[in-house]
């Protein structure tokens, strides 16, 4: 190469997919580029045959309708017309100022494509393959100080599993328990696994009941216990166990057992991890408590997201000792009210039902109150107790919900008929205030509580919501509010209609789009999950919903999500509110460009719903 | 204009008369292009010389760096550049413009080996330079020394063009406004950081394209408007 040329080699070297090619390939580059300047107005692209790269000025690109479809600027790449099945309907554009384009002809790109393999994904890929590499990078640029949760749980565990046979006594299990001394044995039938004991399953189902040390060590066993693979991280072992309430967790590798962890191995193994936090929840003996321990959240979150554990898996994590406080707070009311005079279950709505919750999440709550209910006798109770918690909550950073949304609003706290009225009003004649509503109440999930009150309004809701087409089309027409951008322009984020943002929301823009899209899609098929993730896996495979599109939408999910949260961990570690709005000079060239793939995927999952779901025929 | 062009034509048959055989000769025998025919489908030649100073007679050419336009793009495979290794200490005032080492000028190649290859690539083109007194004069002086006839070549100077743009706008120029790093930006081209015989080539290419695509918005631009009177 010409020395001379160094500054066009340069100037490409740092533009993906370029950065995939090696020196060699990089060096020979500038003498297959061709430069052509178009005056603002003239017509794009001027020759058919090329990949054209923006040195300077400005391109924008319309589909067949003359919809703005996106906007070149310094350094952003058009392939379009080298694609062999051009599936883009956007292939028309012009100059918006005048600009030097840098050309390599398609038979180059080609070349460039059969000699290195990175190089060629980025244009042979799907939108499916790059957002799930997308997702994999994202995960993998863990900072090694912190990343203790990246270690799989098959490195902690020190012994084999002790093991005891399938219908010995109680008292000699017991001794084998003692003479390892473990807290737990694991239970094997022609050496598969059966049971599990614990310390505790001695103490409880046996000891305090005075059943007979000579009786099965069966009787006592927790049947078909869970187990975990020996590759899981312990971060995932973490969630397992805190959601599940599991102390003692068999790994096996394989499908081979190989020993057993404990909570408290994990809890040694990091000590500000979030089952260390929920074990200090538990613990926790007045309010004042609760507020220390939830001073530790943000740390938590900030540890996590630097670990690379998953958005969806911090968002459960958050979730969890939520939904801990929660339990410990109606725990302390009660002691402080006495006893509740009916049965109640508490809910969550929002992201902490959805298990999405972030650590500055607002608080969204609702008592269901069994149908014995004497608004006169009772509601005294169940005020003070929804004050407490709520305040509580408050002052330990779930603020209160701006909507009032809040068991602490009497319409929010009542029984099992008149929440089923509320139901069936808002889906049988759905209007702005129910739409308002939705993203709350139809993301619905008992916390603690008398949890079997919930069944049969979960079911009535389920049933309505499916049956009610004009319910549907509302709920999409209303989820149409929020849609993505159609991607950045210089230090802007490109917005339809071609007006720019200074910042990207990403929680208005990116995440709400994709649970909206979860939660009607599951009303409409009548699935009980609230989680985003696990919606979309209910729904995937009918005919509202491809196997591909669920995959896609999961993974622009994560893909944004992990983005705010890491976002967020930043400006916790500078001290700063955490916010969704992302400048995007902060963002790489790479997540821009897997941004952009993320919005398209939801943009066109919004156009096929809408059409699906008649929201378009509204008015 | 008419007849200055025609008296290139004539320039040309009488240096080709006086040349003696060799690359020169070749390169003269070649006809000049029409000056009906479209800048945006002939091929251009953007060339720029670094020199020691800036008299023909005293100073001579340290690199040449060329670059060839086809189709109204330029194509970076054509590309060319070369030190030229001189007889004499490069003088350390044009040093610090053009960066040219003594060490780099010895390993260069002298200008008679130089000069057929930019001859073979010019035959038959118009040359487009900014500001052509210097390019002109200095390969014509070398011409003289080695062939005993000028050099004569149709010429494309984005500096004039760039003035007559500034005269028909009722601008006045104020003095640096001519200058190629100054006119580039007024077309929204980027800036080079390097400044060598095959980047500024580059630069007054591009430069060209903008002013053509001006001038003539996407449409034929007759070669002859853009010919030098020099």
């Amino acid at each position: 190469m010409e020395v001379e040329l160094v500054e066009i080699r340069q100037f490409l070297a740092q533009r993906n997919p370029f950065v995939y090619l090696d020196q060699e390939l990089l060096d020979e580059l500038p003498k297959d580029i061709e430069i052509r300047y178009l005056r603002r107005g003239g017509t794009f692209p001027p020759r058919e045959g090329f990949l054209y790269v923006v040195r300077s000025g400005a391109i924008t690109i319309f589909d067949k309708t003359g919809e703005l479809c996106e906007k070149l600027g310094e350094g952003d790449i058009y392939s379009v017309t080298c694609q062999l099945v051009n599936l883009s309907q956007c292939d028309r554009g012009e100059a918006a100022e005048d600009t030097l384009l840098y050309m390599l002809s398609c038979d180059r790109l080609k070349a460039l494509c059969r000699a290195s393999k990175a190089f060629s994904e980025h244009f042979s890929a799907s939108v499916k393959e790059r957002l799930r590499a997308a997702v994999n990078t994202t995960q993998e640029s863990s900072d090694p100080t912190v990343a203790a949760m990246m270690i799989e749980v098959g490195s902690l565990v020190r012994k084999e599993p002790v093991t005891v046979e399938s219908g010995m006594t109680i008292r000699e299990a017991a001794s084998v328990m003692s003479n390892k001394d473990v807290s737990s044995v694991l239970v094997l039938q022609d050496d598969k696994l059966v049971g599990l004991v614990t310390d505790r399953d001695l103490r409880k189902r046996c000891v305090a009941i005075g059943l007979n040390g000579s009786e099965p060590i069966d009787h006592i066993m927790t049947p078909e216990p869970k187990t975990i693979e020996a590759s899981t991280l312990t971060a995932q072992a973490l969630m397992t166990m805190t959601r599940q309430r599991f102390h003692h967790l068999p790994v096996t590798e394989h499908g081979r057992l190989i020993g057993m962890i404990t909570a408290t191995d994990l809890a040694n193994q990091q000590s500000a991890n979030s089952a260390y936090l929920a074990a200090d929840v538990r613990k926790a003996k007045t309010v004042a408590d609760l507020i220390e321990i939830s001073k530790r959240l943000p740390a938590l979150h900030m540890r996590l997201a630097t670990a690379s554990v998953t958005a969806r898996h911090i968002g459960e994590a958050v979730s969890c000792l939520t939904d801990s406080i929660t339990g410990r707070l109606l725990e302390m009311a009660e002691a402080e009210l006495g006893p509740a005079p009916v049965p109640y279950v508490w809910m969550a709505g929002g992201s902490q039902a959805r298990h999405e919750q972030s650590s500055h999440s607002d608080q969204d709550n609702a008592l269901l109150l069994s149908d014995d209910f004497v608004p006169a006798q009772h509601d005294g109770y169940f005020a003070a107790l929804a004050k407490f918690v709520s305040d509580a909550l408050n002052a330990c950073g779930f603020v209160y919900c701006p909507g009032d949304a809040m068991a602490t609003n009497p319409q929010w706290r009542q029984p099992l008929k008149v929440w089923q009225g509320y139901f069936s009003r808002w889906i049988e004649s759905p209007d702005p205030m129910s739409m308002m509503l939705s993203s709350i109440f139809f993301d619905l999930r008992p916390v603690i509580g008398a949890v079997e009150l919930f069944a049969p309004l979960q079911k009535m809701i389920l049933k309505k919501s499916q049956e009610n087409r004009i319910f549907l089309a509302y709920m999409m027409a209303n989820a149409m509010q929020h849609r993505p951008p159609l991607g950045f322009f210089r230090q802007f984020v490109l917005v339809r209609g071609g007006e720019h943002d200074d910042t990207l929301d990403l929680k208005h823009r990116g995440i709400v789009p994709i649970t909206d899209i979860a939660r009607v899609l599951a009303l409409s098929l009548g699935k009980e999950p609230v989680n985003t993730v696990e919606r979309l896996r209910a729904c995937a495979g009918t005919p509202a919903l491809s196997n591909d599109m669920a995959e896609n939408l999961e993974d622009a999910l994560e893909l944004i999500a992990s983005l705010r949260i890491r976002h967020q961990a930043d400006q916790i570690r500078r001290g700063m509110q955490a916010d969704n709005y992302v400048p995007p000079d902060q963002l790489s060239e790479l997540e821009r460009e897997h941004l952009k793939h993320a919005f398209k995927v939801i943009q066109t999952m919004q156009e096929t719903m809408v059409k699906r779901f008649g929201a378009d025929k509204l008015g | 204009m008419f007849t200055r062009f025609l008296g290139k034509e004539y320039q040309r048959k009488k240096a080709l008369a006086q040349a003696a055989p060799g690359p020169l000769a070749e390169y003269l025998a070649t006809p000049f292009p029409d000056k009906n025919s479209d800048c945006r489908e002939i091929e251009i030649v953007a060339i720029d010389l670094e020199t020691t100073g800036l008299d023909p007679r005293k100073d001579v050419i340290l690199s040449i760096g060329l670059v060839h336009i086809e189709q109204f793009s330029v194509k970076l495979s054509t590309a060319w550049h070369s030190i030229v290794r001189i007889d004499r200490d490069i003088p350390g005032e044009s040093a610090v413009i053009h960066q040219i080492t003594d060490d780099q000028s010895a390993a260069g190649a002298p200008i008679e080996e130089l000069l057929p290859e930019v001859f073979a690539r010019m035959a038959g083109k118009p040359m487009l330079v900014h500001y052509s007194p210097i390019e002109q004069n200095f390969i014509s002086a070398a011409c003289q020394r080695l062939y005993g006839a000028p050099f004569v070549v149709p010429i494309i100077d984005t500096l004039e063009i760039g003035q007559r743009v500034f005269v028909r706008r009722n601008h006045t120029i104020q003095p640096g406004d001519l200058r190629l790093f100054n006119l580039r930006p007024r077309y929204n081209l980027p800036q080079y950081k390097a400044h060598n015989a095959l980047s500024d080539a580059l630069a007054t290419a591009e430069l060209f394209l903008a002013m053509a695509d001006n001038l003539y918005p996407g449409r034929p631009c007759r070669l002859g408007e853009f010919l030098s009177n020099r």
